[in-house]
């Protein structure tokens, strides 16, 4: 929210989130190289090294990729959703390290530049096993750095939500690069098919948890009902629907729209939180604000604005409940504009507007 | 690739990155507190922090830089309705 800008926003949850990510990263090329060494004698520990934290690296990309949609899915996996970007930068210094030992291990010896080299060793496009499987994780690189180096809230601020989104979104444009770097090139030393298995394995389980996770929200989207009254308000659910401090989603205006009830009271807000975009209906409403499941921005949900000193706004929408069914108007208000709640009768379940 | 186009691209690529860092410097140091009001305190872990991607995406900044742009606010189909009169 709105403070000066610092290098890591660190608490004591996020030191316990990266101290178990780094213990368990140098557990693993420990457990890598010297299990290698111990298994193959002749080997060297820079080719271990260059294994393993390629390894580690595409193990970790696994798990970054599974955290949204399971989360999406099981609301229990949101503490790992809160620090992922630190699981996604130490990912990419992982790979880097990865490529940059690459590099100084087979390019760096001859006259050419160790870069020119790495994009023009090995091409041979016409067959499987001489594919230049390099340059494929170059690339792959590259987009891992863009999204690293764009990773700090300034970025999101600047290059606004969507566009951070959408750029990170190549993350599965990389990930393609990297199965193909993995499957063309390292895999052709392994004799072991179990490898291969493996990584179709893993690409099979990310686009599958990616799949029923989108599955279950399009179901959710079309389950509301479709009537219309007069005045343009749209009919979304029941009173008893909507859990006390909580929220129910809808989709309207191309958009879904979070609906909360709190007391005797209903709001209803875009569901798109204005840091990254994190669903506001899936929060709870604390202290008279709603919480944004990802990483706490707050919001007041008559007015769609974050209380003082922030400026965070969102849109709003008119709610009117009546016979204990709650309508929404669809037509959104400029971001922060108040709206009165809709008031629930508490005898009957009745209510006026 | 053959090595001169793997030698021209990577020399524009080293050029482009030169560049952004002779840019990037005034930038965190100056420029960023000028399009960003929360910039402006930031520390200099920040400024470090975010030079990297200042030298991928120079252009950018420096034309905000040039004519003052605060941070843009992001657009969403809510928003995109209010202007367009109907929403649904
Ligand atoms: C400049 C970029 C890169 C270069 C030059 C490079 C180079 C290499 C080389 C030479 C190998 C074969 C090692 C061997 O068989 O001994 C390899 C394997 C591998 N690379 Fe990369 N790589 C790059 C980027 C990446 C990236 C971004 C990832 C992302 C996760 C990655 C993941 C892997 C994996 C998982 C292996 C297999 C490790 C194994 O055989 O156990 N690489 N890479
Ligand atoms: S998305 Fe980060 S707080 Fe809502």
């Amino acid at each position: 929210m709105s403070h000066a800008y610092r290098a890591v926003g660190w608490n004591r949850q996020k030191r316990l989130y990266d101290l178990a990510t780094g213990l368990g990263v140098v557990l693993f090329l420990g457990f890598f190289v010297g299990g290698g060494l111990w298994r193959y004698p002749d080997a060297t520990v820079e080719t271990l090294l260059i294994r393993g934290l390629g390894t580690a690296a595409i193990l970790l990309l696994h798990v970054i990729l599974s955290i949204g949609p399971l989360c999406r899915l099981d609301q229990r996996f949101l503490p790992l959703l809160y620090n992922r970007r630190h699981l996604g930068v130490t990912f990419f210094l992982l790979a880097l390290a990865h490529g940059a030992f690459s590099i100084v291990q087979f390019h760096a010896l001859g006259d050419t530049n160790p870069l020119v080299s790495v994009l023009t060793s090995n091409g041979r496009f016409d067959s499987v096993s001489g594919f230049p499987f390099q340059p494929l994780g170059l690339a792959a690189l590259v987009i891992f750095f863009l999204m690293a180096a764009t990773s700090h809230d300034f970025w999101l601020a600047n290059l606004t939500a969507p566009v951070w989104k959408a750029l990170h979104m190549m993350v599965y444009v990389a990930y393609g690069l990297v199965l193909l770097h993995v499957a063309l090139g390292a895999l052709q030393s392994e004799t072991a098919p179990f490898y291969g298995w493996l990584l179709g394995l893993g690409a099979v389980w990310v686009f599958g948890l990616q799949i029923v996770a989108g599955w279950r929200e399009s179901r959710l989207d079309r389950g509301r009902s479709e009537a219309l009254d007069s005045e343009g308000f749209l009919e979304v659910c029941s009173v008893a629907e909507i859990p006390d401090a909580r929220a129910r989603i809808v989709c309207l205006a191309e958009e879904r729209v979070a609906v909360f009830r709190y007391g005797d009271k209903i709001s209803a807000v875009s569901n798109v939180c204005q840091h990254q975009n994190g669903p506001l209906g899936e929060g709870r409403v604390v202290d008279g604000c709603i919480v944004c499941p990802w990483h706490g921005f707050q919001y007041d949900p008559a007015t769609g604005t974050s209380p003082p000193p922030f400026t965070e706004k969102i849109p709003t929408f008119r709610v009117r409940v009546s016979s204990g069914r709650v309508w929404v108007h669809p037509q959104a208000n400029p971001a922060g504009t108040r709206v009165e709640p809709a008031i629930v009768a508490e005898a009957t379940g009745e209510a006026g507007v | 690739m053959n090595v001169q186009w793997a030698s021209g691209l990577l020399l524009l690529i080293a050029l482009y990155a030169t560049l952004g860092l002779c840019f990037g410097l005034p930038f965190v140091w100056r420029g960023v507190g000028r399009i960003d009001p929360q910039a402006e305190q930031g520390s200099w872990g920040f400024r470090w922090m975010i030079l990297p991607g200042v030298v991928a995406l120079w252009p950018l900044l420096a034309w905000r830089w040039w004519h003052r742009r605060p941070p843009p606010t992001a657009w969403t189909a809510h928003q995109r309705g209010d202007k367009g009169g109907t929403a649904e």
